[in-house]
């Protein structure tokens, strides 16, 4: 059982984690991630993996999103996303 | 118990002419500031007509050549601290009572010294002689004052039995009461201890208050009030005289910080910090500023005290440019000791609570999270965790 501290529980005292970070990324005229912006430009040499989501469709910001686990020239590992209501990309942690 | 009463009449004037030799033959008034008014704290024999805690400005129109000085109550106070230390030697009861007014308590001493006069003598010893002390011994405080009071230079009066007689004649003035309970019992034309003594409780107390007790008590003689002797404590004194004046609060943190710096050296190692400052600044017109500052717990470093100690600067204007300023380091003491538990995990989720607690109190705002799962099984990555703040 945890002690009650008697401190009220605030919306503003909640942080969100892993909220998706906006980047620049450049695309292929297929609409593959090509090059991504960083630090620096760096090209993606592979995609390793895609999925997508669709999810909470009721609401008035619906979610739609494209995944990308893809490797960096650098040898560097990250996953891009796109949001698909409005075309902008992402950089996601877990 | 029986108490021996020293009293150093005009003590910061004594003060002043100890340090400036050149003070000694001139009239001289020292004030000391009550909010934005002056009051007069001390004054030379010679001028009449004057009392202490009177306005300044109805002392010089009553003595208007005086010379006017502002009160260096730090130096008074090194000054007293050093008198009463000596008389500490003597015995170990010693209650500096009010500037000049120095109360000893005599119990046993009576193994160590064969009478009274052999006491008074070793007391008188310790004190320096510029300062004329008077000396007396009763059965309570107020009675021992009293008879100090009345005691010839270089000789001491001892009251013992009734005292009654003694006290008819004396004027109220004498009473340890405010100055406006003393002008509010001339004002009913009680200008003697006597009558005083005559009047019935009722009367008083519902004139005075409280106090009203107090006064006729005082004035048949009795004094309840406990001698409190001095408490030993370890403290440590810094000062420091700046090149030039300054009202910069840069260069005044600068010079606190040097000193703190100074201080910490000495029981840093220890691991000791400090629990309270007492910081006082003189300005170029000698007006004196001081201000105790407490640390919940002990600061253990400059760094950690100095904050603290600017923002309470910061709200607390200076009454000039500074001169000299200076601390008194007390309430030495190292942080609060946990007692371990054999079994390592109860409480442990207490004490970090507190630590959190007290780290929040200090910096202001959350600083410590945890993770909270929210919907682990959310397709959307920032939907699955949230921080919330540890101490909740």
């Amino acid at each position: 059982m945890v002690a009650d501290t008697g401190k009220t529980l605030r919306p503003d005292s909640i942080k969100p984690v892993n909220l998706p970070e906006p980047l620049q990324v450049e695309e292929s005229p297929a609409g593959l991630p090509t090059f991504v912006r960083l630090k620096r430009r760096q090209k993606i040499i592979a995609v390793e993996d895609c999925w997508r989501i669709d999810d909470e469709w009721w609401r008035s910001e619906p979610v739609s999103r494209l995944y990308y686990a893809v490797i960096l020239a650098s040898g560097q590992r990250i996953v891009l996303s796109k949001n698909l209501i409005d075309g902008s990309w992402y950089r996601q942690t877990y | 118990m029986k108490i021996l009463c020293v009293l150093l009449p005009h003590f910061p004037i004594n003060c002043e002419k100890l340090r400036h030799n050149d003070l000694t033959a001139r009239p001289l008034i020292i004030t000391v500031a009550a909010g934005s008014q002056k009051l007069v704290l001390d004054y030379s024999p010679e001028l009449k007509n004057l009392q202490r805690e009177m306005p300044l400005q109805q002392a010089l129109s009553l003595q208007a050549e005086a010379e006017i000085i502002h009160a260096d109550i730090q130096y008074y106070c090194s000054v007293f601290n050093g008198i009463l230390d000596s008389l500490e030697k003597r015995s170990p009861l010693v209650e500096g009572a009010d500037l000049g007014d120095i109360y000893i308590g005599l119990d046993g001493l009576q193994m160590i010294y064969e009478n009274d006069a052999a006491l008074v003598k070793a007391v008188r010893a310790a004190v320096p002689s510029v300062f004329d002390a008077r000396i007396g011994i009763a059965e309570d405080k107020f009675p021992a004052y009293l008879a100090a009071w009345h005691s010839s230079p270089g000789s001491y009066k001892t009251l013992t039995g009734d005292i009654a007689a003694f006290l008819n004649d004396l004027t109220c003035d004498l009473l340890p009461v405010s100055l406006k309970s003393k002008e509010k019992l001339h004002s009913f034309g009680l200008h003697k201890l006597g009558q005083i003594a005559a009047l019935t409780p009722g009367p008083l107390q519902a004139q005075f208050g409280p106090e009203g007790i107090r006064i006729r008590e005082l004035a048949n003689g009795h004094d309840d009030t406990p001698l409190y002797p001095r408490l030993t404590e370890e403290t440590i004194e810094e000062s420091t005289t700046l090149s030039s004046m300054t009202a910069s609060l840069d260069v005044i943190m600068v010079s606190i910080e040097a000193m703190l710096s100074r201080a910490f050296v000495r029981f840093e190692p220890k691991g000791m910090g400090i629990r309270s400052v007492h910081l006082w600044t003189r300005t170029w017109l000698r007006e004196h500023w001081e201000k105790n500052i407490q640390f919940k717990e002990p600061a253990l470093n400059t760094k950690t005290a100095i904050s603290r100690i600017r923002l309470i600067i910061e709200n607390s204007p200076q009454p000039g440019p500074i001169e000299q300023l200076g601390m008194k380091i007390t309430g030495l003491g190292r942080p609060n000791g946990r007692q371990k538990s054999l079994l390592t995990d109860v409480r442990a989720k207490d004490n970090l609570l507190d630590d959190v607690r007290q780290l929040e109190f200090r910096l202001g705002g959350t600083q410590l999270y945890k993770i909270k799962e929210i919907e682990p099984w959310s397709r959307i990555p920032e939907r699955r965790y949230a921080l919330i703040p540890l101490s909740q």
